[in-house]
């Protein structure tokens, strides 16, 4: 049980990464059009 | 007719043509050229639908540009036509070949385009000239760029996810250990746990309803930001309290409840963001250029050098610049934005012409008299503009919300009293910060935003955009609608009513070459009976007069026939075409709906009694207005409104601008005047006349569900407020309790589409 200790912040840790992730992405306006690029990779060269 | 020729179908735009050449007229093949000699022909093969028939566009060479730091210059406009995923490429590839650009962005969805170029190489008329010969008619997009609310929303919402899913997860083991028993010390480390991960979650992601309701205290107002910022504070400030004591803490139900009022936030902007840009591609306007004569020569001039005293001259399909006396030549004008008369005006020498008249045929040469603000066209726009200030109105849950929060307050100092009389003012804090907690209305403030959010995406649907949530609500309670005839219950452009198909043929094989709007309403009712175009050959098109040419290798000759017609006339007979500003297929029809929904409806048009009444009967209107100017419209709707309805005016023209700013909603076709667009609250988006009453039904039926969910959350609430005076409620039953009833009014949104969906059906069945 004493695992949870280290266990525990450890998860924390790696879900605080990928909330900094979201807001690196939403920084860089990833969200901004999300209908585009789906129809886009149909055409590209 | 010749020797049955061989069908076949313009390659660009899919008319059906006889043998002939492969495209429909030089619009499409320009159009195809371009493409080709971009090297794009697989573009043919891969679209979804054909393209639009390119149609000619002047002003192009005033739009305005953006200078860019390195030397470049961008545009950004908003294009139209774009009708499937190949447009976009298109569209994209054929910028990019283009000499001097360096990158083109095209937004399906929102049909925003980006284009960046070297202004030494290439200029803005010819970008956008390229896009325009496709058959794309782009238009000056505004350049404001999405504002960072929305940017701002959802990164609070993807922290208030992040809290919340961890603050679940360490207050289930927590709630384990109450059951099961846990040692101190690893209840102690989940408890602190809770404490970091809600904190951003309080302090930071519910910073918009602290300021709410922040300023709504200032404001002297007790709006519904400030019974869930109450809720918000004091669970947070109990939790804190009790993890420092050793006790459970209400840290899953704050961040829970944080995460779903952001959610309802994101979604009522998206909902309400996409409408309003939709709605302002509609009414985005091309800048004006004006054809001014400098001695023998003549040069296209942007509006804002034209001068009082200037010449200019106009032709077929140009609108006018400027207001000004004619000097010399004839011709037909058409002022309906402007008055609402459907018929053109015929004028000569020293006719008065206003700007915002469209040519309808002949040339005119014209002497300036006033430009810009000071044109009637600016005067009535700016009028309008000052008549648009609207007080907003507030929704139903703010003002609920100063009941909602003096009866959490009153139950909660009674429930603290009561228990300390009786147990001591120690155990009186449990069950008060549970009634606090408890009545902390988060589905009472979710039940607006997701409502009106669906409202708003139901009536985009059917081709009505609603600008705002105030407009939505509004809309649901109109009893009255006045209707504008022109360009409202009409379609306000000339359509072919009846013709012998072969006559129709003839015609057509002439007027496909000219840009009149009686030569497209020809070819459009060829094309939709789909008769195939004959090639006329030796066209040669008389302004004013008519139009002459071979076909089939005999004389051809099309002349006007007054208003309402026009004449065909070959080597073996003659015919007639009769053309009216017929009334849109579905008038009828909504006008029935609109009455059977128990609506009263009424048309003001600025238009000759004769040809009102005429249209009304057709629509089956009986309350009808006729030769009204825009003052007397607008002084209609407010007798109206003084007798105690709520008026719903559906116009397109200026003239009716006045009238849609003084209703209590405006609403204004997307094909009429930009400023009439811009001072409506919604804008329908189709060429019917339908997504008026889609709009009515999408209103009541959002208003129906806000009130259905405010009933039942405050049902809930109530209950809920009972058991924890009572002392029943502990965390965990709050964290059981909370999304249980926010639950209940997200689905109770969705309920929205039902609604207007089942209306739909009961009344086409």
């Amino acid at each position: 049980m004493d695992a949870v200790a280290f266990l525990v912040p450890i998860a924390l840790g790696l879900g605080a990464t990928f909330a900094v992730l979201f807001l690196v992405a939403v920084r860089a306006g990833q969200f901004e059009d999300l209908d585009d690029p789906g129809e886009r990779i149909l055409h590209d060269d | 007719m010749s020797s049955a020729p061989a069908l076949s179908a313009c390659l660009h735009c899919g008319a059906a043509l006889e043998g002939g050449g492969p495209y429909c007229c030089a619009g499409c093949q320009v159009a195809s050229a371009i493409i080709a000699g971009a090297g794009l022909e697989r573009y043919y093969a891969e679209r979804t639908a054909f393209a639009p028939r390119p149609a000619p566009i002047a002003g192009l060479a005033s739009l305005p540009t953006v200078p860019l730091p390195d030397g470049r210059a961008e545009v950004r406009l908003a294009v139209s036509g774009l009708r499937c995923a190949s447009c976009v490429w298109l569209v994209e590839r054929v910028l990019e070949a283009t000499p001097g650009v360096v990158s083109a962005r095209v937004s399906y969805g929102s049909g925003r385009a980006r284009i960046v170029f070297e202004p030494g190489t290439v200029g803005v008329a010819e970008v956008a000239g390229r896009v325009a010969a496709l058959g794309y008619p782009p238009r000056a997009a505004s350049a404001a760029a999405p504002d960072g609310t929305d940017r701002d929303l959802l990164l609070r919402l993807g922290v208030a996810a992040f809290c919340a899913a961890n603050v679940m997860l360490a207050s289930i083991s927590l709630y384990a250990g109450w059951f099961d028993g846990m040692e101190d010390r690893f209840s102690a480390l989940f408890r602190w746990t809770t404490l970091l991960v809600a904190t951003p979650a309080a302090l930071w992601c519910a910073q918009p309803f602290w300021r709410g309701a922040w300023a709504g205290i200032h404001a002297r107002l007790l709006p519904m930001d400030l019974p869930v910022a109450l809720g918000i504070g004091v669970m947070y400030a109990t939790g804190v309290v009790a993890t420092v004591a050793g006790q459970h803490a209400y840290f899953d139900s704050l961040t829970m409840l944080v995460f779903l009022l952001l959610a309802g936030r994101v979604l009522e902007a998206r909902g309400r963001r996409s409408a309003a840009e939709a709605a302002e591609s509609l009414a985005a306007a091309l800048p004006r250029v004006a054809r001014r004569v400098v001695g023998q020569a003549i040069e296209v001039v942007p509006l804002s050098a034209l001068r009082p005293g200037d010449r200019i001259e106009a032709g077929a399909g140009e609108e006018l610049a400027a207001d000004g006396v004619v000097e010399h030549g004839h011709g037909h004008v058409r002022m309906a934005l402007l008055t609402g008369e459907s018929e053109p005006v015929s004028v000569g020498p020293g006719g008065r012409v206003h700007a915002g008249a469209v040519v309808a045929d002949g040339g005119l040469r014209i002497r300036v008299e006033s430009v810009g603000g000071a044109t009637l066209l600016d005067r009535m726009s700016e009028e309008l503009r000052q008549a648009a200030d609207r007080p907003a109105t507030t929704g139903l849950p703010d003002q609920i919300a100063p009941w909602f929060t003096g009866a959490t307050l009153v139950l909660a100092s009674g429930t603290f009293f009561a228990w300390s009389a009786r147990f001591g003012v120690f155990d009186a804090v449990g069950p008060t910060v549970a009634v606090l907690v408890v009545a902390c209305p988060c589905a009472l403030a979710l039940a607006q935003p997701l409502a009106v959010a669906s409202g708003l995406g139901a009536a985009a649907r059917r081709g009505v955009l609603v600008r705002s949530g105030d407009a939505l609500l509004r809309l649901g309670q109109v009893d009255t609608v006045i209707l504008d005839k022109t360009g409202t219950i009409t379609a306000g452009e000339p359509v072919v009513v009846s013709a012998d198909d072969a006559v129709l043929r003839l015609a057509a094989g002439l007027e496909r070459f000219s840009a009149h709007p009686v030569a497209l309403a020809i070819v459009d009712a060829a094309v939709s009976r789909g008769i195939p175009l004959p090639e006329g050959v030796d066209v040669v098109e008389t302004p004013g007069f008519g139009i002459d040419g071979l076909v089939d290798g005999a004389a051809v000759r099309i002349r006007s026939a007054g208003p309402g017609g026009v004449t065909v006339a070959w080597a073996e007979g003659s015919g007639l075409l009769h053309l009216v500003d017929a009334v849109r297929p579905d008038a009828a029809r909504t006008v029935a709906a609109l009455r059977a929904a128990g609506l009263a409806v009424e048309m003001c048009s600025g238009d000759h009694p004769e040809v009102a009444l005429r249209v009304a009967a057709e629509v089956g209107i009986t309350a009808v207005h006729a030769a009204v100017d825009p003052p007397g419209k607008r002084d209609r709707v407010a007798s109206r409104r003084a007798a105690g309805a709520t008026v719903l005016f559906a116009g397109d023209g200026l003239n009716d601008g006045l009238a849609l700013a003084a209703a209590d909603v405006g609403v204004a076709m997307g094909t009429g005047a930009a400023s009439t667009m811009h001072v409506a609250d919604a804008v329908v988006a189709e060429r019917q006349i339908g997504p008026v009453l889609a709009a009515v039904r999408a209103g009541r039926a959002t208003r129906e569900v806000i009130r259905r969910n405010l009933t039942r959350s405050l049902l809930y609430n109530a209950a809920a407020v009972a058991a924890a005076a009572a002392g029943l409620v502990n965390p965990l039953v709050a964290a059981l309790l909370m999304p249980l009833s926010s639950a209940m009014v997200v689905w109770g949104a969705a309920g929205v589409e039902r609604r207007v969906a089942r209306e739909e059906r009961r009344w086409t069945r």
